[in-house]
């Protein structure tokens, strides 16, 4: 019996609510005359304080563009095997430490990753002989992905290197490479490690370490290396003058320097 | 092991971590808010130990208030931010790779995009306080379809909470204001990623709060951050020339 007097009651403030909404030609006064319970919302509502303005809106979301990125690297974290193939009986290639002899991060071009057994591998371009050497590591040997947007294209038919950001040239300057007894090597490459500060002429302001190597100069100091930096000799460019690296007058290797993100691809051609 | 055992350990977990990326202090100020009590002065102790910074550098840093916000949003602010910055990353990294389902990408390219955008909304707010995003190195997740729908679940959830517990703590109403326009869009989410991956997308009638120090406790146990790759140095060119 109880119940049904509180279900008759809560019909008749539904009822009572429902005609709270006033007609077109009421006024709010009017309204409140002939319905209590609007009235006592209406009183509430404007016992509350002004809003504060929010510190702060948040702006227009922005999807990605896939074409943002042209490539991503990992530093190697832990000693590791690279390997043939993504198991972990696979056989091994080469080994890998965390540092360069430079002292920066060993760092390896990603192209890809899959997954085994419930082990993630990942597909890394190698900084070893023979040049374009791939391998698998396990993800776990690897530390966090970073991603660019550049490429960089040194064509060496025409002594000259360019610069790409999302597919777009940002700069081209004429260079050297090498003579035919110790020729800069062709194929697909990265950056790998960046020098500034050094005081040594030779090689100018700046200088990038690249995963090329090259084939003859096998003995030469640090592993024969091909670096991409400045020079003392700018006279000598554009020409086939070196030992195999790439070089560049100074002023196009600062400016290089401020384009070009470690881990950019490089295509030498 | 003690409740306060695990608790210090992970305060010890989070001192590392933190260490590695604290290159101005700030996330020393944050945290030490995450640990108010006793474990705050082992944190501080811990960061102070492993980072070579003394409490003088964390008094400087409070020092720097953006006009407008006290000292206390500044340092909560700034620990959204990060949590923001860890957010947008994990999406955006899982749309970069393209490894998980079309199905998965299409809500995580929508859920990235927002949370980038709430980035630059409290780096807009911060000012000059603003925290420099830490690296990080998500270990796999984002291209593992089972990893990165759970690791989002729990950042959207928790981050939901976690608002809910600053926003009673905020002094000014202006950033409370604009928190909230958060906080609903994080709770949406939540939910959103919970009904794609077939989870209940509301467990209870009330929700409750989550506390900084829980937030900065998940994240150091996912170990996502990390120190920054070391690509440049100074020492002299050997490369053949």
């Amino acid at each position: 019996m109880r119940r049904f007097a509180v279900g008759v009651a809560l019909v008749a403030v539904l009822v009572a609510a429902s005609k709270a909404i006033p007609e077109p030609d009421l006024t709010a006064a009017d309204a409140d005359r002939t319905n209590a319970p609007a009235a006592s919302l209406r009183r509430a509502a404007t016992g509350v304080p002004p809003p504060a303005s929010p510190a702060f809106s948040v702006g227009e979301p922005r999807l990605l563009e896939h074409a943002e990125t042209t490539g991503r690297y990992a530093p190697v974290v832990n000693p590791v095997a690279a390997v043939e193939s993504p198991r972990p009986d696979a056989d091994p290639v080469v080994s890998l430490l965390p540092t360069t002899d430079e002292g920066t991060d060993n760092v390896v071009l990603v192209l890809g990753e899959t997954r085994r057994k419930g082990r993630s591998w990942v597909h890394v371009r190698l900084p070893v002989l023979p040049n374009g050497r791939t391998a698998w590591m396990p993800r776990s040997a690897l530390g966090g992905y970073r991603f660019v947007r550049t490429r960089l294209v040194v064509d060496r038919a025409r002594l000259r290197a360019t610069l790409f950001e999302a597919g777009r040239s940002v700069f081209s300057a004429p260079i050297g490479v090498g003579t035919a007894a110790a020729p800069t090597p062709a194929g697909e490459f990265y950056v790998r490690l960046k020098l500034a500060g050094f005081d040594n002429p030779f090689y100018g302001p700046v200088a990038f370490g690249t995963s090329a190597r090259s084939a003859v100069l096998t003995d030469w100091p640090g592993g024969g290396y091909i670096g991409i930096h400045g020079t003392n000799a700018p006279e000598l460019l554009p020409g086939r003058v070196s030992h195999g690296c790439v070089r560049m007058r100074n002023e196009d290797i600062v400016e290089l320097g401020r384009l070009m993100p470690v881990g950019t691809p490089l295509t030498i051609l | 092991m003690t409740h306060d055992h695990v608790a210090d350990r992970a305060a010890e977990e989070l001192a590392a971590t933190l260490a590695d990326v604290d290159s101005d202090g700030a996330l020393q100020e944050t945290a030490a808010l995450a640990f108010p009590e006793t474990r705050g002065g082992f944190l501080r102790r811990s960061l102070a130990l492993l980072s070579g910074l003394g409490t003088a550098g964390v008094l400087a840093s409070q020092s720097r208030a953006a006009p407008g916000l006290t000292k206390n949003d500044v340092a909560i602010l700034r620990f959204d931010l990060v949590l923001e910055y860890l957010q947008a990353g994990l999406y955006t990294e899982a749309e970069r790779l393209g490894e998980l389902t079309p199905e998965t990408l299409a809500w995580a390219r929508v859920v990235g995009a927002h949370e980038r955008a709430h980035v630059q909304a409290l780096k807009g707010l911060l000012g000059r306080n603003v925290v420099p995003s830490p690296s990080f190195n998500y270990r796999g997740v984002t291209s593992d379809e089972q990893a990165f729908t759970k690791t989002a679940v729990a950042f959207e959830d928790l981050t939901a909470a976690l608002l809910k517990w600053q926003a009673v703590r905020l002094d000014s109403r202006a950033v409370v204001a604009a928190a909230v326009t958060l906080h609903s869009v994080e709770t949406r989410h939540a939910a959103w990623i919970r009904h794609e991956v077939g989870l209940a997308p509301v467990t209870s009638a009330f929700d409750e709060p989550a506390s900084q120090e829980r937030m900065a406790r998940l994240i150091a146990s996912t170990r996502f951050v990390t120190s920054p790759a070391r690509t440049v140095a100074s020492g002299r060119p050997r490369f053949t020339g």
